[in-house]
């Protein structure tokens, strides 16, 4: 048995897709038509082997009670991994990205929580 | 503030107090990341942190949940991974990045990655076949 896919909630999967990708700088992996939505993967363009990220819709109504409950606290949904978070939040603020959480020490790791634009806070890490 | 917010400054005060300290043992971490590849020893990587080496051991899997030994020999296995994956032997992957036995990198480089270094080499130039 292996890990081989995480999930974040969007409620938009253009929205997300485009987000994640031209923002982010995810790569898409995997599109597959399911009727009204699409089984939607990205991974990192650093491990493309890697674990993919699926860009889930929302079609569970309470999905959305909890993605709102998170983001209106702060919560991330998930976080990512990143070798300098000061430099990927300057590049992602000159894209007009919005953080909730500048870069913040906390002992041997370094934190910033972004806004996706589609309903999540997302943490990026420095360890 | 955002309630996250909060609880990050709160967790990082109780559980990161000194802050000199935090700093002193990141950078000893830098110096393992940097200079992994060489004969380092637990002398040195402390006395990156000046600190003693039984009080450095302590701290750093504080920090870092391993201790420096062990987060040694992880960055070592990360960087035999790469040159594995690039086509390098694994006898010259082994001694790139510090080893001093193919015995013992390998019998370590499956026990952190589940594969031994001549699958995770097999599987990479197979792959690059495709």
């Amino acid at each position: 048995m292996t890990i081989k896919l995480t999930s974040v909630l969007v409620d938009n999967q253009d929205k997300a897709l485009a987000f994640y990708t031209n923002v982010l700088g995810f790569v898409k992996k995997t599109e597959v038509p399911l009727g009204e939505h699409r089984w939607l993967t990205v991974v990192s363009p650093e491990e493309r082997d890697g674990v993919e990220l699926v860009l889930e819709p929302m079609g569970f109504a309470p999905a959305k009670v909890y993605q709102q409950a998170l983001y209106e606290a702060g919560i991330p949904l998930t976080a990512f991994h990143v070798s300098d978070v000061q430099q990927e939040y300057e590049r992602l603020l000159a894209l007009g990205v919005q953080f909730s959480l500048k870069p913040t020490k906390m002992g041997p790791a370094t934190l910033a929580v972004l806004d996706d634009t589609c309903g999540n806070n997302i943490q990026l890490v420095q360890v | 503030m955002t309630f996250y917010h909060t609880r990050v400054l709160e967790i990082a005060k109780a559980v990161y107090p000194n802050d000199d300290l935090c700093r002193r043992v990141i950078r000893s971490k830098h110096f393992i990341d940097h200079h992994f590849a060489h004969s380092i020893n637990l002398h040195q990587m402390a006395g990156n942190a000046f600190l003693s080496k039984y009080h450095y051991i302590r701290v750093f899997k504080s920090m870092y949940g391993r201790t420096p030994h062990r987060y040694l020999i992880e960055v070592r296995i990360a960087g035999a991974k790469k040159l594995l994956q690039s086509g390098m032997p694994v006898t010259q992957a082994c001694f790139s990045v510090g080893f001093g036995s193919v015995t013992s990198f390998t019998a370590l480089f499956k026990k952190i990655t589940g594969v031994t270094p001549q699958t995770c080499r097999r599987k990479a130039l197979q792959e690059k076949q495709f």
